[in-house]
């Protein structure tokens, strides 16, 4: 059984048809692309999986749960960390405190009374975690800095971090190209295959950057007017008729 | 037969119910206008009938003036230009600043207006007429825009700038020297150029630091020195208000042979039906209601096709302002007397009036402010009969009418899934808040860190000694005042500094503390120690359950809801004896505390108490913050969605913060009424004194301990010290000054005194290592530290 199974999965917003019985699924450990043009119904897709959209028909599992009804964060609880595509940061916090409480919260022995008590700062276990991970990200010099001193290529690399915290057995990954230029984008990718071979989590990569889907992914599904046009190992796909009509062909007129 | 009565006292129900309907409706009318038009949720609207109102009445009965006349001046000038000056100089510059943030606005402008007016014709005619004007003069032609880059040209500009200024400011020095035989529209004139140059002085000129200071401290004295001698409209709050037609109040006209309706009624509904066709004629037939239609649309796409949004935006704010004042003039014969808290109330219920419309309709929301007028008048006719067989009901049977717009406008807001997700304003490029900067203790160097703590180690004891040794009574209860208000506040710096959320019903939480005491007190001789405690736990029962319907609303929302629970307890739940006293003769009594053998009955004894108080809750919140809640807390109020991606329950996280922060508001409510011997419901926890309270801390600093500790010595001793001993001002000022100087909030959510601090510290820091690079060269100067300010020595103190 794969780790996460969307089946059928429907939606639609007065009328227009964002999402038509979309199928994908995501196996332990594999890196899987979603891509399609814009209004090809990703972000729908990528909400429903979430919880932040109710589908209207269809079903998510994700490790043998089925989501329906849970709300955002019990499925980030569950295992599905997120980065997000116009990016989301804390204002007024450090870069290591981005991590810590995304480990805090994961680890569940943080509270109310703890921290009457004086035991809520954070602990030496605590930072050592987190720096372990900004190593990783090669963001161990920027621990300290606000996030507001940080470049947006730098900002996904500390919303990757923050999501590696909560120890996501999938990560998906919102458009991360966006925003950044081609070499960015190329070492982003970099870290993250690095640091998904040291973690082993699993990959959804929802993009319209062909390029990178292409040589970050295994598998790759193809969504074009909300319903998917094609889907299978990465090169086959790229190589296929349709495909290139519906989104490459679009991307040359562009 | 019975049948027929309950018909008929329902007609006439209905008919008493149309004339106040149809001004609510003009108030929600206007209410949806500016919403719509500029993302503003104006609460002052209340504040702006009142001032008609007022004005209104003073032309009338101290003036003498004809009817006419006095209309035109309250309703058709001074309303709009009131509009037109909100639009201009505070809200047009807020544009992009998030909603809750013009909220704050809205509400300091709530709480300055009404005590701005009452301070009499010569602040008003400065405010109204020659501020703008020489706003405009200026602008034009003294104070041209100094760009700092622009070279030589600029060092000119600056040097005619400093002339200028020091030479005005000289001139005032002087009219001062004569003020003896100044009248006083000249004196106004003065006072207005003072304001002017003061803010053209800071916005433009590209003065010395020194010579920007000393300017805007000479020109502040006069300032001062004008209007503590400005005559004021004592006579205005409080009196009984006249109608807009002659005998008002006194001849009846009875068409359908059931319900007699006054002169003055009416005149409402004649009034509020010219003004809705005259409204629909401006949208249906004039170009600027076709670019307002447009603006309601899409304000940005307005823009894009060459229409001025700010054109459309100041119209609209000036004709909801003229409905916001016609409204005033309308309905105040309804009251007994001229009372700006009354004219809030009128407020907000034209908001759930404009709730039914979901803001956006205007036939909507005409509905329904009739719709509530009826309802209001249908209930208080029938819910008394109703409640002659329900015993349990009888104490609130006269009040529950009253309070169906809360109730109404809490259900609309909690049930209405597209008010829930409208996201708050009509401008897609706005609501970011800028974020804060770091708190200023973190970017102060090693030498004034230690210079801030001797010195408020030394401010501290001396203080300490004055006030346990050798202050009288009345300052000894001012200071144990402050020193429980500061605890209070505290409940603001949780939901507000920490959360992020606006609530406006932080008095009604202190109340139920001061209730809970008593009750307890009262009924079961519990100690009163152990009632305030308990009073912290239900009131944090109270806040949790009002935290789960409202957890989906985002700020502007928020804040709109426990206002309504706010109004929702003060008109009904405080009339049940098992909350509120039995007798409003004899009060809500509470005895002093005694713990063992110590009696705190004394009032330094007592003082004591407040501090111990105050400390351990300043620990707590401290606790709070540094730790897990804290930064859960941050971290929603960064970002609501990523905080959820990293398994963060919203939900669960803002009902600790409410829970926390009712328990810190009752356990001060509590301590404020043992002070005072009774729960002085009235005076210290209507919903009103509730917005002075968010204004006074927002406007301080949220975010810190310290914050809430200056906002209570503010409340507590700014009118003892500053204005009446010092200034020799009126205790409005302090209304007047802080609900003012909200309007930095939008800029500045950090607070006057984070943003105060951080700029001298950096100024003081630069002349220390100015000073230490000077020393290193010559050699030999003495070792001596700069002052810093008490602020920061208070933010020691607390730590």
């Amino acid at each position: 059984m794969s780790l996460l199974e969307a089946s059928g999965l429907t939606k639609s917003f007065a009328g227009i048809q964002a999402l038509s019985d979309v199928t994908l699924s995501v196996d332990d450990g594999e890196r899987v692309g979603l891509i399609g043009p814009n209004g090809a119904g990703k972000t729908t897709f990528f909400n429903c999986l979430l919880g932040v959209l109710r589908p209207d028909q269809g079903m998510v599992r994700f490790d043998g749960h089925d989501l329906g009804g849970w709300p955002v964060h019990r499925r980030a609880q569950a295992g599905i960390g997120r980065t997000f595509q116009r990016i989301e940061l804390f204002a007024d916090t450090t870069v290591r405190e981005h991590l810590l409480i995304a480990e805090r919260v994961r680890a569940g022995n943080g509270g109310f009374w703890k921290d009457l008590l004086g035991r809520g700062r954070p602990t030496a276990g605590e930072i050592e975690a987190c720096d372990q991970v900004l190593e990783l990200l090669d963001l161990r010099a920027r621990a300290d800095d606000p996030i507001e001193a940080l470049s947006l290529g730098e900002g996904r690399l500390v919303e990757v971090g923050r999501a590696l915290m909560t120890e996501p057995t999938l990560l998906l990954l919102d458009e991360p190209s966006s925003g950044l230029d081609r070499h960015e984008t190329t070492a982003l990718a970099d870290t993250l295959r690095a640091v998904q071979a040291e973690r082993g989590f699993a990959i959804l990569l929802v993009e319209h950057d062909v390029e990178l889907v292409a040589s970050f992914t295994e598998r790759t599904y193809v969504l074009d007017f909300g319903t998917l046009i094609a889907d299978g190992p990465t090169d086959q796909v790229m190589a296929d008729a349709a495909v290139r009509s519906a989104y490459l062909g679009d991307l040359e007129l562009s | 037969m019975l049948l027929a009565n309950v018909a008929e006292d329902l007609f006439r129900s209905v008919l008493q119910g149309v004339p106040p309907g149809a001004v609510f409706a003009l108030i929600a009318l206007g209410f949806v206008l500016t919403y719509k038009t500029s993302g503003v949720f104006n609460l002052a609207f209340g504040a702006q009938a009142y001032i008609s109102a007022a004005m209104y009445f003073q032309a009338v009965n101290e003036w003498g003036w004809h009817r006419v006349p006095a209309v035109i001046l309250a309703v058709f000038v001074l309303a709009p230009a009131i509009g037109l000056i909100l639009e201009r100089f505070i809200f047009r510059g807020l544009r992009t600043a998030s909603s809750v943030a013009k909220l704050v606005v809205a509400i300091g402008l709530t709480v300055a207006m009404p005590p701005l007016f009452e301070l009499g014709p010569a602040v008003m005619a400065a405010a109204v007429v020659v501020v703008p004007l020489l706003w405009f003069v200026l602008e034009r032609t003294l104070f041209p825009r100094v760009d700092v880059a622009a070279g030589t040209a600029a060092g000119t500009i600056r040097v005619v700038n400093t002339v200028l200024v020091l030479v005005a400011a000289a001139g005032l020095v002087t009219l001062v020297a004569e003020l003896e035989g100044l009248g006083i529209v000249l004196k106004a004139i003065v006072a207005s150029v003072g304001v002017v140059l003061a803010i053209s002085v800071y916005r433009h000129a590209d003065l010395g630091a020194t010579t920007r200071t000393v300017t805007a401290i000479v020109i502040g004295a006069v300032l001062v020195a004008l209007l503590a001698e400005a005559p004021e409209f004592e006579t205005v709050a409080g009196s009984t208000p006249v109608g807009l037609v002659p005998d008002g109040a006194g001849v009846f006209y009875d068409p359908f042979g059931v319900y007699p309706w006054s002169r003055d009624e009416l005149a409402q509904m004649a009034v509020a039906v010219l003004a809705m066709v005259g409204l629909a004629a401006v949208f249906r037939y004039s170009a600027i209601g076709l670019a307002m239609r447009a603006v309601v649309e899409s304000p940005r796409m307005t823009e894009l096709a060459g229409i001025q949004a700010d054109r459309v935006s100041a119209f609209a704010w000036a004709l909801s302002s003229l409905f916001a004042g016609l409204a005033g003039v309308l309905i105040a014969p309804r009251f007994n007397t001229l009372d700006d808290v009354a004219f809030f109330e009128l407020v907000v219920v034209a908001i759930a009036a404009a709730a039914i419309g979901r803001l956006t309709s205007l036939p909507w929301a005409l509905a329904g402010g009739i719709g509530l007028g009826v309802v209001i008048s249908v209930g208080n006719t029938f819910l008394p009969r109703w409640a002659d067989d329900i015993s349990w009901l009888e104490p609130i049977a006269d009040d529950f009418g009253v309070a169906v717009p809360f109730l109404v406008l809490f259900v609309i807001l909690v049930f209405t899934p597209s008010i829930r997700r409208s996201t708050e304003t009509t401008d897609p490029l706005s609501g970011v808040d800028p974020p804060p900067p770091a708190s200023a203790a973190v970017t102060r160097s090693h030498t004034l860190t230690v210079a801030t703590r001797v010195f408020a180690v030394v401010f501290f004891t001396v203080l300490g000694w004055w006030v346990f040794f050798s202050a009288d009574a009345s300052w000894l209860f001012l200071v144990t005042q402050a020193v429980i208000m500061s605890t209070i506040f505290l409940s603001i710096t949780v939901i507000t500094g920490f959360a992020g959320q606006i609530s406006l019903c932080q008095a009604t939480f202190a109340a139920i503390g001061g209730f809970t005491m008593y009750q307890l007190a009262d009924r079961w001789d519990v100690s009163v120690l152990v009632g305030a405690l308990l009073g912290g736990l239900v009131a944090a029962a109270v806040g949790a359950l009002l935290s789960l319907p409202v957890r989906r609303l985002g700020g502007v929302w928020l804040a709109i809801a426990t206002l309504a629970f706010a109004f929702f307890f003060d008109a009904v739940m405080v009339k049940f004896t098992w909350i509120g006293p039995t007798s409003l003769l004899q009060g809500a009594r509470v005895p002093r505390p005694e713990l063992g053998p110590i009696d705190f009955g004394d009032d330094t004894s007592f003082l004591v108490l407040a501090l111990i108080v105050f400390a351990i809750t300043a620990l707590a919140v401290i606790q709070l913050r540094e730790g897990t809640v804290g930064r859960t807390l941050r971290a929603l109020r960064g970002s609501e969605l990523a905080a959820q991606s990293i398994g963060i329950n919203p939900s669960r996280a803002r009902m600790i913060a409410f829970a926390v922060s009712a328990f810190i508001a009752a356990l001060g409510g509590a301590m404020l009424s043992m002070q005072q011997g009774n729960v002085n419901y009235q005076q210290n926890f209507s919903p009103f004194v509730g917005l002075f309270w968010l204004v006074l801390v927002v406007t301080i600093s949220a975010r810190t301990v310290e914050g809430a500790a200056n906002a209570g010595a503010a409340f507590g001793l700014m009118e003892r010290v500053l204005l009446r001993n010092v200034l020799h001002l009126s205790g409005k000022w302090r209304f007047i000054f802080f609900g003012l100087t909200s309007v930095q909030f939008a800029r500045h959510p950090e607070g006057l005194l984070e943003f105060g601090k951080r700029r001298s510290i950096t100024a003081i820091d630069a002349k220390l290592a100015e000073w230490r690079a000077r020393r290193d060269g010559t050699d030999g100067a003495d070792d001596s530290e700069p002052a810093p300010t008490d602020h920061a020595g208070a933010e020691e103190a607390v730590r």
